[in-house]
């Protein structure tokens, strides 16, 4: 970033809105993956979506990297700032600019926070359904970079599901629009909205969105149960499946899961648990009575210790509160962790379950397992103290295999969190040269001088690697660090 | 028109490096889609068919794209399963020519459409070259989601031969319901009723009908509690909507199909959105016309094309002619060309898919 | 979070613990007020800690990072909301005690420090000093938030000074015995909260202790940095209270909170155990008696909405929210309304109002405006800066609502 690049940013953005001194760039440095540090040569704060397309279109004049940040809550390093480059956040467009109860939709800026949509349209009986374990400060901007999903996404899908219509800013500052306000969204011609949505900022920023919003069901049931081994827990959801229902959410927590959740919120998981199963069910009252009933026979037989309803709304919070803060709950347990997010077929669970308790106990770590048991999305968490010379090494090379494991058993290295910077070296271990040579040239078509996002999805040549040998030249040089 | 049948993804390989350009049919089903010039090779999928994987307990099917609709849901209605965006034209149409034009059914309205629904791919690509989109899990965040994008796309961008979607379990029971207005104001606000409302219509369809109009619902669930669920809709729209009359239908009746009653020599899906309707539908009145989904797209058929073309174009809605004889199926409002047009360049550089 | 932090000084373990059990993941940053207002990562919670991280590693220089800390309102929204049960209490009152020892403050010279720190936690002096010259008015810029707010109360005069009596008889059946501490500045200021406290105590058949001689509780020269001199004035108190007592009842929210961290302030100190032995027995008035039960009071002849305002330091220090409601809900003919985000610091002013006037003003107008929404006849809060920020606020919006403690309203609806 040299002189003539900060004059002309300074002519878009006004002194407390361009950032530049160390002491402000700073606390940009990591998202919520710490494990990777890399100090922004500026961050810029627009408030209207003239200044984000004037800031990408002088970053493509003047072939500056930029990264688009909302509230930097990736879990896999996918807002990481670019070394000399240009940090663009966006929370201050967070405007929800239309409601349609009638049509049930609502158009937003990129900044408007998950979980604000659904407090702007819980009065007219309609909520906003994927909601990551963060909803209450992700953005709907990261939640379409990453194709964001959550506990609730077997039913209705993650992020990609929701969005009819989109207006964005390519990496070369092309504005376009696709989509429209029906539920058909694009619907003729090809669906542009599902190839923006989870294309990891490389395509560009998404400058206005518009959401589908979905009938806030009349009823839910909650129900836990408790096991004493996992591969039981992981069994009841088979048996749930075979039945024929549908439930919006099935979830799985193994003990040091529930240890650190319980610690952080009492929700009162049952602590001699050594898997916990939540399953909920939602929608119309009779019909989720009938289900629930059917529900039950179904967990009474999976051979929990202890079933658990959850009584009332408050009940039910405290039990989700509990899953969502599971992952930061697991910092009460360790100073450091790394959070996977892979995926198997769902019968396959039991059989990566038993691989991942191999490979903890030959690598001597504690893994925490937190998954959506309903899409075969696993979460281990890999506890570790960096402080300990070659813990963190362990640990990657522990997540590595596991991710590996993923890719046999023909699932998928990442469900929910994307690929960002923590796993681009797997990236190819999913697709062949052919498709990694085609989502290249996807890349460069929209993005010539690969300045959107660069360094995140695809593995080391854009930019400094993630790589599980040894230190990358320019960590060596002092440029980047990780913990 | 004749094309070479193609029985193996190496043979379309080699169809598509031994030809300028290239056109895909299935089971042509949709034939103004197949209008093309003298100089355009047909590759002829419908020989690709059979379910390759289909695990009821993963909730995925995997099939080649020249499969029958009807084969498809067979299978899967004899695990108590379906496919949720209720693919149009069941009787005739190829997964794969869903899947390249989009067609949904009314039963989309539950749970979504095809891009709801479709999770990974098999493609040759303009080059010739084939490879994987997507995945076959049913949830997947790694990579750029071609897979999605190849919805609607009209084999334009590359020929998909190989399909997996997420599957649901169906409801054992289904009620049907016809409820009248008399005007398409009443009929309008009644859906927005139902936007309103917390209950779960597995289908909302209306169209013009006798003199009035005609709302079609349909309520999926247990058969214990949907007479009452039945009854307490009908309730509600009674009370709260000028709802003139309410009938039960027998069974599937012609509520499920969309297309049921349209005549005309051309049949065009145009994507809409409720609120455009009340102004759309002014000028269509001549036309014979259903809005599915709640009015979020209108089945036309007419004999006239020219004039609705105007229609559409005026009213900035795109719509996709299905059936009868065009210069080129899209009408109306032009689908986005500046992003699409980056992908065509990657993956058929030459222009060869038409 | 992995951090290179030098152990060398007594506060440094509890400064590294937190930062190590902090993942970076954000919950924090929508519990923030100022995150809220200013959308930057270095005015949240999460980023403070990244930055006294940076500080404490010597990677920045505390003095560009102190504005960022300064903006603190030390609400502690983010400590319920923290997943990770990072301690973000400790580490800034840590740090900036540490900081305090350390640098140079322009802005508090050596004889307005002193005049604090011999004036302010004396009531009888502090009211002198008021008298003679308004020396409070003067001192205004370098006090902490809730104390200079309690300033504000009081534009031109004290109250007449209203001694409270050594003890109040428990009416009734004796529950419970306690002792009120009344060694506050607020006691100065607006003597009829604590009166009204006794009173209610009093009615709900406690024997209320009001130990004469009593002085601050130190929380606020803590604030200041003022450690050794907080700690000296917090052991005045330690004799005067009678060992019988169930409680040492506080009616002020940062007090209430700063007595409860004596822990901290006391760590090897020879008297440690006599801190966290009185530190165990502070309960705010509220928490008191919703533990106690409270005896139903008249109530109000017409309906009175009531909005309740958590103060910061009641909800996410101490953790009290259905408590003060509870006992709200019981008053016959008192209808409690919601504020929308009421768990949002409402700005409370002192130094906050001239260091952060911008800040300070948009989350009181915010504040006023949540209250107005809600529609109440009546505004209740359990802290006197609160109270006082309220006020001003919906005054400024044209609305003349009383405002008021928990206790004046319990009181009142014991008379009514």
């Amino acid at each position: 970033m040299n002189r003539s690049f900060f004059e002309a940013l300074r002519s878009i953005y006004p002194d407390d809105r361009l950032l530049t001194r160390d002491v402000e760039l700073l606390p940009y440095e990591s998202d919520a993956l710490t494990a990777f540090q890399t100090k922004p040569g500026a961050v810029a704060l627009p408030i209207d979506e003239e200044e984000i397309i004037d800031t990408v279109r002088l970053c493509h004049r003047m072939k500056v990297p930029f990264v688009a940040r909302g509230s930097g809550t990736s879990l896999s390093g996918g807002s990481l700032p670019i070394a000399d480059g240009l940090m663009i956040g966006l929370n201050r467009l967070n405007r929800i600019k239309k409601i349609d109860p009638e049509q049930r939709i609502a158009v937003v800026e990129p900044g408007v926070i998950n979980l604000h949509i659904t407090e702007a349209v819980r009065q007219y009986g309609l909520y906003y359904a994927p909601d990551p374990s963060s909803q209450s400060i992700c953005t709907i901007g990261g939640n379409i970079a990453f194709n964001s999903g959550g506990a609730h996404c077997l039913k209705y899908g993650m992020t990609s599901n929701h969005v009819l219509g989109m207006k964005v800013v390519l990496a070369d500052g092309v504005v376009t629009q696709f989509g429209s306000e029906s539920i058909e969204g694009v619907g003729i011609g090809p669906d542009l909205v599902g190839l923006f949505v989870g294309s990891e900022g490389l395509f560009g920023i998404a400058l206005e969105i518009t959401l589908r919003l979905m009938p806030t069901p009349q009823l839910y049931r909650t129900v836990m149960a408790a096991y004493d081994n996992l591969g039981r827990a992981g069994d009841a959801v088979s048996m749930v499946v075979a039945s024929g229902l549908l439930p919006g959410a099935m979830e799985i927590m193994d003990r040091l899961a529930i240890k650190a959740a319980e610690a952080s919120v009492g929700a009162g998981y049952p602590l001699d648990a050594e898997a916990l199963l939540i399953v909920e069910l939602e929608g119309e009252a009779l019909q989720v009575e009938a289900e629930f009933a059917e529900l039950r026979g179904v967990i009474e037989e999976s051979g929990a210790f202890e079933i658990r309803e959850a009584k009332d709304e408050d009940e039910r919070a405290r039990i989700w509160q509990g899953r969502k803060s599971a992952f930061s709950a697991v910092g009460r347990l360790s100073p450091d962790y790394i959070v996977q997010d892979g995926v198997v077929p769902r019968s396959r669970l039991g059989e990566a379950l038993v691989k991942i308790g191999e490979l903890k106990a030959q690598y001597q770590l504690d893994v925490a397992n937190v998954f959506h048991a309903g899409d075969g999305n696993l979460h281990p968490l890999i506890l570790y103290n960096g402080r300990e010379p070659g813990a963190l090494e362990k640990a990657e090379a522990l997540a590595g295999e596991i991710l590996a494991m993923c890719v046999d058993l023909g699932g998928s290295i990442t469900g929910e969190h994307g690929v960002g910077m923590e796993k681009r070296e797997y990236l190819p271990t999913m697709f062949s040269p052919v498709e990694m040579e085609i989502m290249r040239d996807l890349r460069r078509a929209i993005d010539p001088e690969e300045i959107a996002n660069r360094g995140k999805m695809f593995p080391s040549g854009e930019a400094p690697a993630l790589q599980m040998r040894g230190m990358h030249p320019l960590e060596r040089q002092g440029v980047i660090s990780r913990e | 028109m004749t094309g070479d049948v193609l029985d193996s993804v190496a043979e379309l390989q080699a169809f598509v490096k031994g030809h300028r350009r290239i056109h895909v049919v299935g089971k042509r089903s949709k034939t103004a889609l197949h209008q093309v010039e003298a100089d355009v090779a047909l590759a002829d999928l419908s020989g690709m068919t059979g379910i390759t994987e289909y695990q009821p307990q993963e909730y995925t099917l995997t099939v080649l794209a020249g499969t029958g609709l009807s084969e498809i849901q067979a299978a899967l209605h004899e695990e108590g399963q379906y496919l949720p965006f209720d693919p149009l034209l069941p009787d005739h149409g190829s997964i794969g020519g869903a899947v390249a034009c989009n067609l949904s059914g009314s039963r989309r309205h539950r749970y979504g459409g095809i891009r709801d629904f479709i999770l990974g791919a098999s493609v040759v690509d303009g080059l010739g070259r084939t490879f994987r989109v997507g995945g076959k899990v049913v949830k997947n965040a790694a990579g750029f989601d071609l897979s999605k994008f190849l919805v609607g796309s009209l084999g334009q961008y590359a020929i998909m031969t190989e399909l997996t979607f997420k599957v649901f379990p169906d409801a054992p029971v289904f009620q049907g319901l016809r409820l009248q207005y008399e005007s398409l104001d009443d009929a309008l606000n009644a859906v927005f009723r139902c936007n309103r409302s917390t209950q779960e219509l597995d289908l909302l369809d209306f169209a013009p009908w006798e003199r009035g109009w005609s709302l079609m619902a349909g309520l999926a669930g247990f058969q214990d509690t949907l007479p009452q669920r039945a009854k307490q809709f009908v309730a509600m729209m009674r009370e709260e909507t000028a709802l003139l009359d309410a009938t039960e239908v027998e069974g599937d009746g012609s509520l499920r199909d969309p297309l049921a009653g349209l005549t005309g020599d051309f049949l065009v899906k145009v994507v809409i959105s409720p609120r455009q309707i009340a102004g759309f539908d002014a000028r269509v009145r001549d036309i014979g016309r259903r809005y599915s989904a709640g009015g979020n797209s209108a089945w036309l058929a007419t004999d006239d094309i020219g004039a609705l073309k105007k229609i559409l174009e005026a009213e900035q809605l795109p719509g996709l002619v299905l059936r009868g004889s065009v210069d080129c199926p899209l009408i109306g409002k032009s689908p986005e060309n500046l992003l699409a047009a980056r992908v065509k360049q990657v993956l058929d550089p030459h222009n060869k898919l038409v | 979070m992995r951090h290179q932090i030098k152990s060398d000084d007594l506060r440094a373990p509890e400064m590294a613990e937190a930062i190590e059990k902090c993942v970076h993941c954000g919950f924090c940053l929508a519990a923030c007020p100022t995150y809220k207002l200013l959308g930057e990562e270095m005015d949240s919670p999460r980023g403070r800690i990244y930055l006294m991280k940076g500080v404490l590693e010597d990677r920045i220089e505390a003095d560009e990072a102190q504005p960022f800390i300064d903006r603190c309102l030390g609400c502690m929204a983010c400590v319920p909301a923290c997943p990770s049960g990072v301690a973000y209490g400790d580490l800034l009152v840590s740090y900036r005690t540490l900081q305090e020892q350390s640098r140079q403050r322009p802005l508090m010279d050596g004889v307005a420090r002193r005049l604090i720190i011999e004036t302010l936690p004396y009531p009888r002096r502090f009211r002198l000093a008021m008298k003679s010259g308004k020396i409070g008015r003067m001192l205004q810029p370098f006090l902490p938030e809730a104390f200079a707010s309690m300033l504000n109360m009081l534009p031109d005069k004290l109250p007449p000074p209203s001694p409270l009596p050594p003890i109040l008889p428990a009416q009734g059946e004796r529950r419970g015995k306690v002792a009120l501490l009344s060694g506050c500045v607020q006691q100065a200021l607006a003597p009829q909260i604590n009166l009204a406290a006794a009173r209610v105590l009093s009615a709900n058949g406690v024997e209320v202790h009001i130990p004469a001689g009593q002085s601050c509780c130190g929380s606020i020269l803590l604030h200041i940095g003022a450690e050794s001199e907080a700690r000296q004035i917090a052991r005045r108190n330690f004799p005067l209270m009678p060992d019988d007592i169930d409680a040492i009842i506080t009616t002020a929210a940062g007090c209430g909170s700063g007595m409860k961290d004596y822990e901290l302030l006391f760590k090897g100190q020879t008297d440690l155990h006599k801190a966290s032995d009185f530190s165990s027995k502070v309960k705010d008035f509220s928490a008191y008696l919703a533990g106690l039960g409270l005896r139903e009071p008249r109530g109000f002849a017409a309906e009175r909405a009531v909005a309740y305002q958590d103060a910061c330091h009641l909800l996410h220090a101490q953790g009290l929210q259905s408590e003060p409601r509870s006992l709200l809900n019981q008053v016959p003919n008192l209808r409690l309304v919601d504020i929308p985000d009421a768990g949002i610091c409402c700005g409370s002013a002192g130094t906050y109002n001239l260091d952060q006037p911008a800040i300070a003003e948009e989350l009181g107008g915010q504040k006023a405006g949540a209250i107005l929404a809600a529609g109440p006849d009546t505004v209740v809060s359990g802290n006197i800066g609160c109270i006082t920020q309220i006020r001003k606020h919906l005054d400024l919006q044209g609305k003349n609502l009383p405002v008021m403690h928990i206790a004046e309203l319990l009181w009142a609806a014991y008379q009514s």
